[in-house]
């Protein structure tokens, strides 16, 4: 207790300098949370994007899907031994059947290549947000003949709600068809890919023009959160053992990457920082240490041992590194508070849809984002503190003494 | 040497050891400003060179509007008056003209979606490494027809070989259906997944029959020397090509997404390296504020003795500048030797982050590029950052009073 009492005098002997060292401490580690959150949250926009968009949090696909997604890799049943496991399953909030198949869209003005996707129009809804996203027209409402394209689709076809296209495509045997179709309505997502190029038709729509009969591509799979996905891959893994079971990581490697990418890279900019800071703190300490010669020559001896005067110095240190530890968290915090309603990007959003990121960015900050800062601070203020307790150590009492 | 300098200087050694912490955080923060930023222009410019290369070339000339739509609609009427046009326009490369669209592919049952890409066999070359990628067979021939070039997870999956046959199927120009069958000459290996799962190759005059396209192309791909040369090459390309009914864009329009990630990357870096020159000023700052409280007496008697406070002022200053440029000498002879160094010695990656450059489309290297702009961006900074540091210290020490600063010890 004596130690961390005198630690803590010795720490505001002189507030203005112990000052600039917790700002310096505070700043860093404020602005670099800060910037850390605004990449994060980008990450994790680009992950929503991916699972909301199409992903979902699991996939079922027939065996060979990953290597080669082919019209003919299909769940022949429709996926029915799939939705008995999923309707019975606790963690599985929902789920709904897709045909992908490729195909040609041409307009009476222009045509474009595009990837075709047929839904259960209600079911998918819970899974993704096309159908929250219609800016024009309507969803998929169960009228026949219908297709729900991108604006951005619409734009290069020169179309509009309403008008007639054709979709062609090669069905399962191999045999061209082709099926006209009027756009149903339009929509916009933050995924540029998917405006541009995907279209969705109902299920039996689809089937009928793929020739499936009652086959479907996959079975995408939304758990009640995305705690609880490793639960579900682990059930489907267990009871659909002649399935592919890939969670949304293992179809988008990509983005864990980047997120595993970002997590080492913030740990070599604090490394970088709190360098630059230790000298700083080093700087304090030694002044501290030879200002109060004469004071750690009576000390020692008046008996003060020399470890607990090691550990008084290490103590300061601690105590001054800390506290603008603690000042940074907490000003991360209010940056982070403060912009709670997003970062406007429309600057650069045309670029960032195509990465599928929104026109906002949201900062995000993780308890996990914290512990780094916290143990290369600590390691710093230790390591810092070792040269001018080393000298404390080594001055002889009876010389410090007389030391004026 | 005036007075005042070697005052400062005098001042700046009273305490070697706090000024060489001082300085060493100074030099560390020059050597690692240096280093990144070298590494940021070097891989930069890495990827650029790797896009451009593999399709997008650093120029494209293109039809109106075929950025937005990228149909058979947008076209530049492919003529010799403009291919003159292009080759005698100075520092154009390579000149590459293109069909770019797209169909269905199948061999046997099995079918795909493909980007049916129509090109010049000679002159591509000149452009992209397309030519040099071919794993197996050879490249289109020059008066070869009905040719055509797969990808090689593309030729996996339809399990097609040298010599196969395959069917391709699209909606041409007039837009009435078209198909052709193609004998598979060769088979690219391409460092974009999607593009090696979904890219087909087919003479330039082939695929404008093929689509009823006439003489018309999609996009002209133009190589300049490198990526600094395309502001001044477009210029001039804007110039010959007054009165065409043509857009000029450079590789940051095509490929949006490749710039917008360059910019957000190079925004990430300078926010942290401000961050970290800001920690390294308050160290400065920090430690010219020691030293003059330290000589809060002495320079009371300098003032009683008639000195002006805007000369006390000047040596502070003074002081934390002297600070800033030993730390910049040093930190410069260090980080510009080591820089060069990794410029001449490039490192390859190998593992878990190989795979992911590639998954990207990129060479898995690590570059560095030296530009003339880091070295001097370095020193303006450290000098202002050290000038703001010492503004505090020398306002405090010209406005002592000497009566007060007398009596203090």
């Amino acid at each position: 207790m004596l130690v961390l009492r005198l630690a803590w005098r010795n720490a505001w002997r002189s507030p203005r300098r112990t000052g600039i060292v917790v700002t310096a401490v505070a700043v860093g580690i404020a602005g670099t949370l800060l910037s850390m959150a605004v990449n994060f949250g980008m990450l994790f926009q680009m992950v929503d994007t991916a699972i909301s968009t199409d992903l979902g949090h699991l996939q079922l696909h027939a065996a060979g899907f990953d290597a080669d997604p082919g019209l003919e890799v299909r769940l022949r049943d429709g996926g029915r031994a799939s939705l008995a496991v999923l309707e019975t399953s606790p963690d599985v909030r929902s789920f709904a059947r897709r045909v992908r198949g490729e195909g040609l869209l041409s307009s009476p003005r222009s045509r474009a290549g595009v990837r075709v996707v047929g839904v259960e129009p209600e079911r998918e809804a819970e899974i993704t947000l096309v159908a929250r996203s219609v800016t024009a027209g309507r969803y998929l409402d169960g009228e026949p003949r219908r297709v729900l394209i991108g604006e951005a689709l619409a734009e290069r076809l020169e179309v509009g709600v309403g008008d007639k296209v054709v979709l062609s495509a090669q069905n399962l045997e191999g045999d061209l068809t082709g099926e006209a179709l009027r756009v149903a309505g339009l929509f916009r997502t933050p995924s540029q890919p998917l405006d541009r190029g995907t279209v969705f038709l109902t299920l039996e729509q689809s089937q009928r023009l793929l020739g499936l009969g009652e086959a479907v591509s996959e079975v995408v799979v939304v758990a009640e959160s995305r705690a609880r996905i490793a639960d579900v891959d682990a059930l489907l893994e267990q009871r659909l053992p002649d399935l592919e079971v890939r969670t949304w990581e293992e179809l988008e490697p990509l983005l864990v990457y980047m997120v595993d990418v970002f997590d080492q890279s913030a740990l070599l900019v604090y490394a970088a920082i709190f360098i630059a800071m230790a000298f700083g703190i080093a700087n304090v300490l030694l002044m501290t240490v030879f200002e109060r010669t004469r004071e750690i020559g009576i000390m020692r001896a008046m008996g003060l041992g020399r470890a607990r005067l090691v550990a008084t110095i290490v103590s300061e240190s601690l105590i001054v590194t800390l506290g603008g530890v603690a000042l940074g968290f907490l000003c991360a915090l209010l940056g982070v508070w403060a912009l709670r309603d997003g970062i406007d990007l429309s600057l650069f959003t045309d670029g960032l849809r195509e990465l599928g990121v929104g026109d906002r960015i949201v900062p995000v900050l993780r308890q996990s984002d914290f512990t780094a800062p916290l143990a290369v601070a600590v390691t710093t203020a230790v390591l810092a503190s070792a040269w001018p307790a080393w000298r404390a150590v080594r001055q002889r009492p009876a010389d410090a003494v007389r030391h004026t | 040497m005036p007075i005042e300098w070697r005052m400062a200087w005098r001042n700046v050694w009273r305490n070697p050891r706090r000024t060489g912490l001082t300085i060493a955080a100074a030099v560390f923060a020059v050597v690692l400003v240096i280093f990144s930023v070298a590494l940021a222009a070097g891989s930069h410019e890495k990827m650029i060179e790797d896009s451009v290369r593999v399709n997008a070339g650093h120029i494209q000339v293109t039809g109106r509007d075929y950025l937005e739509k990228r149909t058979l609609e947008q076209y530049v009427s492919w003529s010799s008056d403009i291919e003159s046009a292009l080759g005698d326009t100075e520092g154009v490369e390579g000149v590459a003209p293109r069909v770019v669209s797209f169909g269905l592919l199948s061999r046997g049952p099995a079918t795909r979606g493909v980007a049916v890409l129509g090109v010049d066999p000679v002159r591509e070359g000149s452009v992209t490494t397309l030519l040099s990628r071919v794993q197996e067979g050879a490249f289109l021939s020059p008066r070869g027809s009905h040719e055509i070039v797969l990808g090689e997870r593309l030729a996996r999956i339809l399990s097609a070989g040298i010599g196969d046959e395959v069917l391709l199927y699209s909606i041409a120009y007039s837009l009435e259906t078209a198909y052709d069958l193609f004998r598979v000459v060769g088979i690219v290996k391409l460092p974009h997944v999607d593009m090696d799962r979904s890219l087909s190759l087919v003479s330039l005059a082939d695929a404008q029959a093929f689509f009823v396209y006439g003489d018309r192309v999609s996009e002209v791909a133009i190589r300049t020397a490198d990526s600094d040369a395309v502001p001044a090459v477009m210029a001039s390309l804007g110039r010959s090509l007054d009165g065409e009914d043509v857009e000029i864009h450079a590789w940051w329009d095509t490929m949006p997404e490749l710039e917008q990630f360059i910019v957000l990357d190079d925004a990430g870096m300078y926010i942290l390296l401000a961050i970290l020159v800001i920690v390294v000023g308050f160290g400065i700052l920090n430690t010219i504020l020691m030293a003059v409280l330290e000589r809060k007496r002495e320079l009371g008697v300098m003032l009683a003795l008639g000195l002006r406070p805007w000369s006390i002022f000047r040596i502070v200053y003074l002081e934390s500048l002297l600070l800033a440029v030993v730390g910049l000498s040093i930190g410069l002879a260090l980080g510009l030797p080591l820089v060069l160094w990794f410029e001449a010695n490039p490192i390859l990656l190998a593992g878990e982050s190989a795979e992911a450059m590639a998954l990207f489309g990129f060479e898995p290297q690590l570059t560095w590029r030296l530009e003339p702009l880091n070295p001097i961006g370095s020193i303006v900074t450290i000098l202002i950052v050290a000038a703001a540091a010492a503004l505090y210290p020398a306002l405090r020490a010209s406005r002592a009073r000497p009566a007060d600063a007398l009596r203090s010890v």
